[in-house]
Parts: structure tokens; sequence; C-alpha cells
């Protein structure tokens, strides 16, 4: 069963403010196989673990129908560093 | 050399279905193996061996990483893994370079004959910790987290990993210059399923930083990106 991408970004959004948001679809079609990438001030203050945990949390719904789901989160500074970075290589 | 009919490198889900599918009754031996293991190169000679020994054995060579659905569906999580199928029903399972198991457990089914297999387990295990109670096990648990100031908690060792999740840590440890100790879990299944509960931590790799939980393969590369993991693995604030 595909997973509703739609449900996803909405729950995302309506539960921090995002300042990007990226939904990669990973599985060539079948619709099992996502990645995100999130940017939120939310993420302030919080290590990586804490971040998984919380959009783990936050999606278990939508994960629970995946075959498998990665995801990266920023702060917006950090989000801007790693762009530096990634356009500096 | 001529060319083993009965032996297959499978190539996908698919592929591993028509084979088989082809004969239920046939009894199909299928290795689960990774390039980069030294164990699985030495196995992968004695599975060969095996497929010229007994024509009437279906082998089936699967590149674990290359295929993750099929190592998934057997619950394979390291290499080198063996499973025995007659058709698809589920006659054995061998886990590590056990060559004698192997052998043994192959002869055991082609030839049903009437003595009794003796049982041999490959991971020999220390004594099951039956009187160990939670709270004693809890206290094990946190001295091993805290043997060293960075303790990882993976399948296999160091030098000879045995998934490639571990594998990988690993490299980006030794690649970040950290110092670290290492802990087989597979080696001690009370540690293994108590770090599950007390970290709230499904899998494994599982990275301990002074003591306390800091997260998987993922959440390590992305601690990488993110700048987290210089600050708290690596510890150059210190």
């Amino acid at each position: 069963m595909a997973v509703d991408t739609v449900e996803l970004e909405t729950t995302l959004r309506t539960s921090i403010p995002i300042s990007h948001l990226e939904i990669i679809d990973q599985s060539n079609g079948c619709g099992e196989n996502y990645a995100i990438l999130v940017v939120s001030d939310a993420f302030e203050g919080k290590n990586t673990l804490a971040r998984h945990r919380f959009v783990n949390e936050l999606l278990k719904k939508q994960i629970a129908q995946m075959h498998a789901f990665s995801q990266k989160t920023f702060t917006p500074k950090q989000y801007e560093t790693w762009l530096e970075r990634q356009n500096a290589s | 050399m001529s060319a083993l009919q009965n032996f297959h490198v499978v190539s996908s889900p698919v592929h591993f279905q028509e084979l088989l599918s082809q004969d239920l009754s046939r009894i199909s031996l299928i290795n689960f193996w990774a390039p980069w293991a030294a164990p699985c190169a030495q196995m992968n000679e004695v599975v060969l061996e095996l497929s010229r020994k007994y024509p009437e054995l279906l082998v089936l060579q699967v590149e674990a990483e290359e295929q993750p659905d099929i190592a998934e569906s057997f619950e394979v999580e390291a290499v080198p893994s063996f499973i025995i199928l007659r058709g698809h029903t589920l006659l054995g399972r061998i886990s590590g370079a056990d060559a004698s198991s192997l052998t043994s457990s192959i002869a055991a089914h082609l030839r049903p004959v009437s003595f009794v297999q003796a049982k041999s387990y490959s991971n020999a295990q220390p004594a099951p910790a039956d009187t160990e109670t939670p709270a004693q096990l809890e206290e094990r648990l946190r001295g091993l987290m805290n043997r060293e100031r960075v303790m990882l908690f993976m399948k296999g060792s160091p030098d000879a990993p045995r998934c490639g999740f571990s594998r990988k840590t690993v490299g980006i440890l030794r690649d970040h210059g950290v110092q670290f100790g290492s802990f087989d879990i597979l080696s001690d299944e009370s540690v293994r399923q108590g770090l599950k509960v007390i970290n709230n931590w499904p899998t494994f790799p599982q990275l301990i930083v002074n003591g306390e939980f800091v997260g998987g393969l993922d959440i390590i590369q992305e601690m990488i990106e993110n700048g987290e993991f210089d600050e708290v693995v690596v510890g150059k604030a210190q």
C-alpha cells in the first residue's frame, strides 16, 4: 500500500514550524520507501537522537506502512551550513 | 572447471522464488554472505564443496546486502548465515562460519538415516544467566556502557564485523580517529535484549558515549552532517 505523502506532510506541518521540507520517494514508484529532510526551529537545542525519536513518534502511522524510512533533521542554521558545505565540495 | 548445475547466484527476489519453486520437495541451502566479510570467503568454499558433493542439493548464493528483501524475509541479520529448506519449509539455520555444523546438517537432511544428529550451536553462548536478576543485568549493562568513554555495541568485532551497519559504524569511528571499546552482542543474548530495553532502541549497532546512548548508524551519519559528531563523539570541545 502506498503511503499518503500529503497526510505525512500535513502531520509534520501542523506539529512543528517547518522552514523547509523535502519528501523523497526512493522506491521507484511502489511508494514504500521514503527519505525526508526536515528543517525546523523546533530542533534547536535537541540532539539528533531526540529529533529522530520525535519524528518517528509523530509519523508512526505512516512509517508503519513503509518498507524503509530515513530522515535528516536540521535547524535552519545547521541547514545553511550544510548547504554551504555541499556547494563548496 | 565445469559449471555446477545445482549452484545458483541469486539476482533478485523473483529469481529466488523461481529457483525455489521448481521442485518443492528438494532440499535447498541458502548462503547469505557479504564480500567484505572474511569468514564468508572461507564458507563460500565450503558451500561450493557441498554443491559438488550433493548434486541433488539446490544451492542458492545470496549476497545479503544486494538482496535485502530476501535477507529480511529470513530474518538474516549477520553474515555468514545459512538457511536449509525443503521447498518453503525451514529445516534449519546456522549462524556464523561453522563449517562442521553446516556440513553435518546438510548430510543429515540429504541422507535421512536413523541416527539422531547431535545438536551443535555455532556461537558458544556463555552459560545462560538464569540466575541474573533484572537489577543485576542492568548493573552489568551500565558497567559495560561505561567501560570506555566511547563504547560500540555491535554484531561481531571491529576487525570481523558480521553486519554491514556495524561495519560502517566501525569505519566511521576509525576514519575520525575515535578511540572506542566494543562489545559483540551476538555473543551474549541477555546483553542484546537488555540494551534494547534500557536504550529504548530496537537495533544494533548502538553507540554509547559517556554511558549514554547516542544512536545507531543513521543518527551517527546525520550527526556528522550537522556537526554534532565532532562535538559529542570526537570530543573536540574537551
